[in-house]
């Protein structure tokens, strides 16, 4: 098969030829450079070291995307395109992706990036004997080889079609460049003093206040960064967030939909703007399928079809939450004319019940939590009119994941995160075996489905495939989905250019004010 | 004096192990492992094994505590499993945040509390007095989180004289971060005036009515004087233990309001360190607050001894 390269001469053609449409639909803007932005988020950021920090948080995402560059980016309609990487081929069982690097880029340190420098980020990440958290989320890339100066061979356990848009397509915990001289050289400190190729440079860091970073000077895309300087503030409290916002202090923020009531006073506000972003992914639960009741294909179809999620939606988030039917949402790239979603009815549900004929009693885990204990309650009451009864069990956030894996639950709430590809968690959650099928269902069907989507390079046929999954798994009724994943930012009018949310990141690293 | 002294410090001994021990145990007996917490997705059952084994978490508790006491006695109070820092560096960070919003509180309080009181006490049952004691028992239950929005919103929102949120350090911009400062300070003083005005005024009417008091107005001093000079300084006893009670009152409300006003405070890293489960760190930090109160009450009784010399010979 004949390796797919595209240069970035190729990439802006492709990118005028194929969005045209959406560029022009922009209204035009001068977007003159200067002046600063104000980014009220939700938490501190522990920092930025991946060894220190494991996983970043949207908070962190929001000043690595301003520090850090990526070999890629995800543009509006969610395709890679180039950043670090200038182009990309991969081999004919896509397990090795070979990526030509962008020359003469320095870190703000000065030292060169280059290929030697990637594979110093991964080898530390990888690396056992530093215990890092972000391995995991590597753990499909065998190994990274620099065969020269500007080229970055990934070498993958399994085929992954879509390689560059999913990990290295955004600043998390591993797709941030980080600069290797930096951090041998700062040690400890390092995860306060990060080091990257990004548009902007860390100026100032005044632990649990504020972030000051100032444009870079010497960045390759300089042209296109507008801001001269760009300051992160935590805002923990809701309310205050958004009265910060409103009086001026703060120019956007972070928010989302437990938050429904700024987001809606937001919406009635001349001066304010209500940034959404329609991500791909859902809101989910799994059922324990080897335990009875729910063992039972006829009890878990009457629980999903007792759902009614418009009225869950107006309870717990006052009607924003976006209903789901599928597992991949709105914001994916797979669109189903059939998803095999099992209509939401009382009767039906009922009737099921007592065809299984025994009483139907189990237990959910949930967050002990605000949002998470009302969502039980709401899930208690909508089961109890189709005649199954629920009891709530309250734990621990963080007792969640242990108890999934070791299949500790009857029901469990879990998520499928905003994703370029649908590939890496839809293979984790069904594939059988894999330690995240928390269903505990097997089925040869499901598997051979998922394996053909993973190794397919073409896209129509992927996204047959997996509309025959969540027909399949909608069927068998093994998982629910209840929302589709909606991310939010609130900003005054004046702010202007802020990509898609990808992930939920705010990335204002390329925004301007009017 | 000295004797004094060396008595009371070594009352804080009992005082501090017991600290050490209720925080110690509060940490430890959180429902969910630290060792979840810190793999969080990669919490398979090996993993979990493995990192407790590591972190002495499969020793006894009693070990525990004592291994984690031997630490702190070398000033070595461990470190956040999320930023690496160590408790020590995080708490110099941000104490002084807590104690200057600590201190305007303080301040703000008595500013507030005191001439009130004094006022009042003078004019006892006069309809101005009825009314401020009536008021001083309404804003005592308001809670610090309510009269928080209120102010943000009056003052931020609406009048936009004073920012919502944020900080300056001091030493970078006095005035700004004065102007950070009003609110959150305002909002702590309004839940503390009330306390100090009802004790200082029924002290201080109690006082009032004494015979030196008496002999005072016989003498043909100014109310003023009598007031001032005479009637209060005997009157504030008990308003030294309400300062120092209402220190460890102003820490709970510091975690609140720190958190409205995005303060960069103790109160904040509590938070953070409790929604993290970052154990080490709220261990730590109690601990050292912990201390803080107790060295302050500490102070409290120092201060006795000097308002009231009986107390410092043991006749009280």
């Amino acid at each position: 098969m004949k390796a797919a390269i595209r240069s970035s001469a190729l990439a802006r053609i492709f990118l005028v030829a194929g969005f045209g449409v959406a560029l022009s639909a922009m209204p035009a803007h001068a977007q003159k450079p200067g002046g600063s932005i104000t980014v009220g988020l939700e938490l501190d950021i522990p920092g930025f070291d991946p060894l220190k920090v494991g996983v970043y948080d949207t908070a962190a995402l929001t000043a690595s995307s301003a520090l850090f560059d990526t070999l890629t980016y995800l543009d509006a309609s969610g395709k890679p395109q180039p950043k670090l990487a200038l182009s990309w081929s991969h081999s004919e069982d896509f397990k090795t992706w070979t990526f030509k690097l962008r020359p003469g880029v320095k870190f703000h340190d000065g030292t060169p990036f280059n290929a030697e420098a990637y594979k110093a980020n991964f080898d530390r990440q990888k690396d056992p004997a530093n215990k890092c958290r972000c391995a995991f989320y590597i753990a499909a890339v065998k190994d990274v080889q620099a065969p020269d100066e500007l080229t970055l061979v990934f070498n993958l356990n399994d085929p992954s079609v879509n390689f560059p848009a999913i990990t290295i397509s955004y600043a998390n915990q591993n797709g941030a460049v980080h600069s290797p001289a930096a951090w041998k050289a700062k040690g400890d400190d390092y995860n306060r003093n990060p080091v990257g190729t990004g548009p902007y440079v860390l100026k100032s860091w005044t632990a649990g206040d504020r972030i000051i970073l100032e444009k870079n000077p010497d960045y390759w895309d300089k042209d296109k960064v507008y801001f001269d300087r760009i300051t992160l503030k935590p805002l923990p409290d809701a309310q205050s967030r958004f009265a910060s916002l409103q009086s001026g202090e703060a120019d956007i923020i972070w928010d989302d939909e437990a938050d429904a009531d700024s987001i809606q006073r937001a919406e009635k506000d001349p001066k304010l703007k209500v940034h959404t972003y329609a991500g791909s992914g859902a809101v989910v639960a799994a059922f324990n399928t080897k335990v009875a009741p729910l063992d039972d294909v006829r009890v878990r179809q009457a629980l999903v079809m007792a759902l009614d999620r418009k009225k869950m939606s107006q309870a717990l988030t006052n009607g924003l939450a976006r209903p789901a039917s599928n597992p991949y949402g709105d914001g994916s790239w797979v669109k189903c004319k059939d998803d095999g979603a099992l209509p939401e009815d009382v009767e039906k549900a009922k009737a099921l019940i007592k065809d299984y004929g025994k009483p139907v009693e189990f237990k959910m885990l949930v967050t002990a939590t605000p949002r998470g204990r009302a969502t039980g309650q709401v899930l208690q009451q909508l089961w109890k009119r189709a005649g199954a009864n629920m009891e709530i069990e309250q734990v621990d956030q963080a007792t969640i994941p242990p108890r999934a894996f070791m299949r500790q639950f009857q029901v469990t709430p879990w998520r499928i995160v905003d994703s370029a590809d649908p590939d890496t968690q839809m293979y984790a959650n069904f594939k059988s075996g894999s330690p995240v099928a928390l269903a505990n269902y097997s089925n040869p069907e499901l598997d051979k489905l998922l394996e053909h989507a993973r190794t397919t390079a073409d896209t129509a046929q992927r996204i047959e495939d997996y509309c025959a999954i969540s027909r399949l798994i909608n069927k068998e009724a093994i998982w629910y989905w209840t929302f589709q994943n909606t991310y939010y930012a609130i900003s005054s009018t004046k702010v202007k250019g802020l990509p898609k949310m990808y992930s939920g990141v705010i990335d204002v690293s390329r925004a301007w004010k009017e | 004096m000295a004797f004094f002294v060396a008595r009371r410090l070594l009352y804080l001994v009992p005082v501090l192990i017991a600290v050490s021990l209720l925080t110690f145990s509060i940490a430890s007996l959180l429902p969910g492992d630290l060792a979840y917490t810190i793999l969080g997705d990669q919490a398979t059952p090996e993993n979990v094994a493995a990192l407790r084994a590591d972190m002495g978490l499969d020793q006894p508790i009693w070990w525990r505590y004592l291994s984690w006491l031997g630490n702190v006695m070398q000033g070595d109070f461990g470190r956040s499993f999320r930023t690496g820092q160590t408790v020590l560096q995080a708490v110099s960070e941000r104490l002084p945040v807590s104690i200057e919003l600590m201190l305007l509180a303080q301040l703000g309080a008595l500013a507030i509390g005191v001439p009130l009181a004094i006022v009042c006490a003078a004019r006892n049952g006069s309809p101005f007095d009825r009314f401020m004691t009536g008021s001083a028992f309404g804003m005592l239950s308001v809670p610090t989180f309510l009269s928080a929005i209120l102010l943000i919103y009056l003052f931020a929102v609406e009048l936009r004289w004073l920012p919502a949120t944020g900080y300056v350090p001091f030493g970078e911009d006095p005035v700004a971060n004065l102007r950070f400062m009003v609110l959150p300070a305002l909002t702590l003083a309004l839940a503390e005036w009330p306390g100090i005005m009802r004790v200082l005024r029924s002290d201080m009417i109690a006082t009032l009515q004494e015979d030196y008091i008496a002999l005072a107005k016989a003498k043909g001093l100014t109310p003023a004087r009598i007031l001032f000079v005479h009637a209060l300084k005997p009157s504030s006893l008990t308003l030294v233990t309400i300062t120092g009670i209402n220190i460890g009152r102003l820490i709970g409300g510091a975690v609140i309001v720190e958190t409205v006003f995005a303060l960069p405070g103790i109160g904040r890293l509590l938070i953070g360190a409790i929604l993290t489960r970052d154990l080490i760190i709220l261990q730590g930090v109690v601990l050292l607050v912990g201390a803080g109160f107790v060295l302050m009450n500490f102070i409290v009784d120092l201060l006795y001894a000097v308002l009231d010399p009986r107390i410092r010979h043991g006749h009280a």
